[in-house]
């Protein structure tokens, strides 16, 4: 059988793009509260809905759904963040409590979601045709997907390095109580990345429920490469993130393809992340951070 | 649906998760590890069980097998994960329970795949009722129960029961005091894992197919429930959260088969229900979380022989002052 390459690799800077701006979220509210979010699941599917919502029922565009979609995730973020988990940690819950709470709030806005939307899978019409391009075949919506994860790669450097709160982020991540001694107001911090990182789940979720379908479990299907993704990447780490994200995105495709070569069924591509996750676990739990450590 | 039956029924569900919830207990109320994988060891059980039994070996030497082989598993899952971080620990467990799920999905040679296949029922008698096959049931499931019970009650108030404890509050002043933490969790996490295997064979022997949709994460967060409202760290405790939680589960069922008679749109009722039943979940956990962390019974207090004499001691220095 002969494997098209170059369509292996343009089908990892999608994986990798939709991976990447799934993950920044995580890996930064998990950098700065200490625990792994497992409700980000959910706001990548809330994300979905909701664009289906505005694009499919209400029958506007997508910069909108896009928009409104992030608005939404973002609340309900920034939301859990104030109401929940700012307040375990207050009473010094330990992680373990903080993890249960967050599958705990997955669960009921699964099923919320489930509720309102059925558990019947959607599908969106308006995403555009595939068309080829030398030996590619492409749709419009994965060279927007791949744009987004650029345009996002861009606006979060500039963001973490230039303004007062991307520095404030990188501050309270690294050392929260240092951060808090020169006048940080730390806990403000960690609200306005739940705000931002929940959006960006949502934004995901969009792209994620055009490319395939939507239904309830939409975060959920895809939350073990993103967890594989944040933990790669090195915890908090947004460069680590970017590069994590497209080598994972590669080696599920490439995975797939040996995966098909030797017969076995192409389910197992979630295992690639599940296997790239538990080694890194294992060998280099801080992950490719100290790649971008500065000296 | 016989009335009688749905109670039957109750109990023995009552019965089978008071026996995860124990060993959940045992692993995160006494041993302080976050399990977010509970289903997996359950699943393995319940596999192990469905492929024995349809080799004609007796049913207690399949229930002894799945003991024995999700111990193994919990031993081999133990082993990498155990040197990790609380977090770490508790993804890299949630997600060995995902590519669990995944594999017995795909693998249509083992046990039927995504379609399952029918298990056969630990006892059965030539025409007996249904009623009777529940009664059985709750024989076998209670028996396995009082087994784990007294186990783990015997475990938790002796010196093992007692370091295990210490490891949990501080791992690494338990260190200093020779207690060698990998050791206690690892055993922790393998006696869980060999009760959850039980567990998950009396499931699907009991409900007659194993299918992989019989293990969602919600069974893990299902159990997690039990133990954090009923109370970490006391047996009792998550006994009652056990069955709190299924009669809540069983009753949203038998909810569904009566509710035509309500005075509502029936259709829509049916539909969200159960989504109604998991929103609520959520908001207890939360509420427990946030208001009452020691769940509704506080963890026991250790008695042992020591304390007793201890105790004794006291009173009778003080009956003598007086």
């Amino acid at each position: 059988m002969a494997v098209n390459w170059a369509q292996v690799i343009f089908n990892s800077a999608v994986t990798g793009s939709l991976y990447l701006i799934g993950a920044v979220g995580l890996t930064l509210t998990y950098g700065l509260s200490k625990f792994p979010n497992f409700a980000h699941a959910e706001l990548i599917t809330l994300g979905a809905f909701v664009g289906y919502f505005v694009t499919e029922q209400l029958g506007l565009g997508w910069p909108l759904a896009l928009l409104v979609a992030f608005i939404s995730s973002g609340l309900l973020g920034f939301l859990c963040c104030c109401g929940i988990f700012q307040p375990l940690a207050r009473r010094g819950s330990s992680i373990i409590h903080l993890m249960v709470a967050s599958i705990a709030l997955g669960f009921i806005f699964r099923h919320s979601i489930g509720a309102i939307w059925t558990w019947k899978p959607l599908y969106f019409t308006g995403t555009g045709s595939a068309f080829d391009f030398g030996p590619l075949r492409i749709t419009h919506l994965w060279l927007w997907l791949i744009f987004a994860a650029l345009a996002l790669s861009l606006a979060m450097h500039l963001f973490m390095m230039y303004t007062k709160m991307g520095k404030a982020i990188r501050a309270s991540s690294s050392n929260p109580g240092l951060a808090q001694a020169s006048g940080i107001d730390v806990d403000r911090v960690i609200r306005v990345t739940w705000f931002i990182g929940a959006g960006l789940a949502a934004v995901a979720g969009v792209f994620r429920g055009a490319d395939t379908q939507i239904w309830p479990m939409t975060g959920w299907d895809i939350i073990l490469p993103i967890f594989a993704v944040a933990i790669l990447g090195g915890i908090g780490n947004f460069y680590g993130a970017i590069v994590s994200a497209f080598i994972i995105g590669l080696a599920e495709n490439v995975g797939v393809v040996g995966l098909m070569a030797l017969g076995v069924s192409t389910t197992y591509r979630i295992g690639i992340a599940f296997l790239i996750l538990i080694v890194t676990l294992i060998v280099k739990p801080q992950g490719l951070a100290m790649l971008f450590r500065r000296a | 649906m016989d009335p009688l039956l749905y109670v039957l029924d109750l109990i023995v569900f009552i019965g089978i998760f008071g026996i995860v919830s124990l060993s959940l207990n045992l692993e995160f109320g006494f041993a302080g590890l976050a399990n977010f994988g509970k289903v997996a060891f359950f699943l393995i059980g319940a596999y192990t069980y469905a492929l024995l039994s349809q080799t004609g070996i007796p049913f207690y030497f399949c229930l002894i097998a799945s003991a024995l082989v999700s111990a193994v598993f919990g031993l081999l899952i133990s082993l990498p994960a155990l040197r990790l971080r609380a977090d770490y620990l508790a993804i890299a467990i949630l997600a060995f329970g995902e590519i669990l799920r995944l594999i017995v999905k795909s693998e249509d040679w083992l046990a039927g795949g995504d379609w399952g296949v029918t298990v056969a029922r630990a006892i059965s008698i030539e025409g007996a009722s249904h009623r009777v096959d529940a009664l059985i049931n709750i024989g076998l499931v209670y028996f396995c129960l009082l087994v784990f019970f007294v186990v783990i009650q015997l475990l938790a108030n002796s010196p093992y029961g007692r370091a295990m404890r210490a490891i949990r509050e501080d791992e690494l002043a338990a260190e200093v005091m020779g207690k060698d933490r990998t050791k206690f969790k690892a055993q922790a996490l393998m006696m869980g894992s060999a009760m959850a295997g039980v567990a998950g064979a009396l499931y699907v022997q009991y409900l007659h197919c194993v299918l992989p949709g019989m293990f969602m994460p919600m069974i893990t967060f299902t159990v997690w429930i039990m133990v954090l409202v009923g109370g970490p760290g006391n047996n009792w405790g998550v006994l009652l959260g056990a069955a709190l939680v299924q009669i809540i589960e069983r009753g949203t069922n038998i909810l569904k088969d009566y509710i035509r008679f309500l005075p509502v749109d029936p259709t829509l009722l049916e539909r969200i229900l159960s989504d109604l039943q998991y929103i609520a979940f959520g908001i207890l956990i939360i509420i427990v979380l946030l208001w009452r962390p020691q769940g509704l019974l506080k963890e026991s207090k250790i008695r042992s022989k020591v304390q007793r004499l201890a105790y004794d001691g006291r009173r009778a220095a003080k009956n003598k002052g007086s």
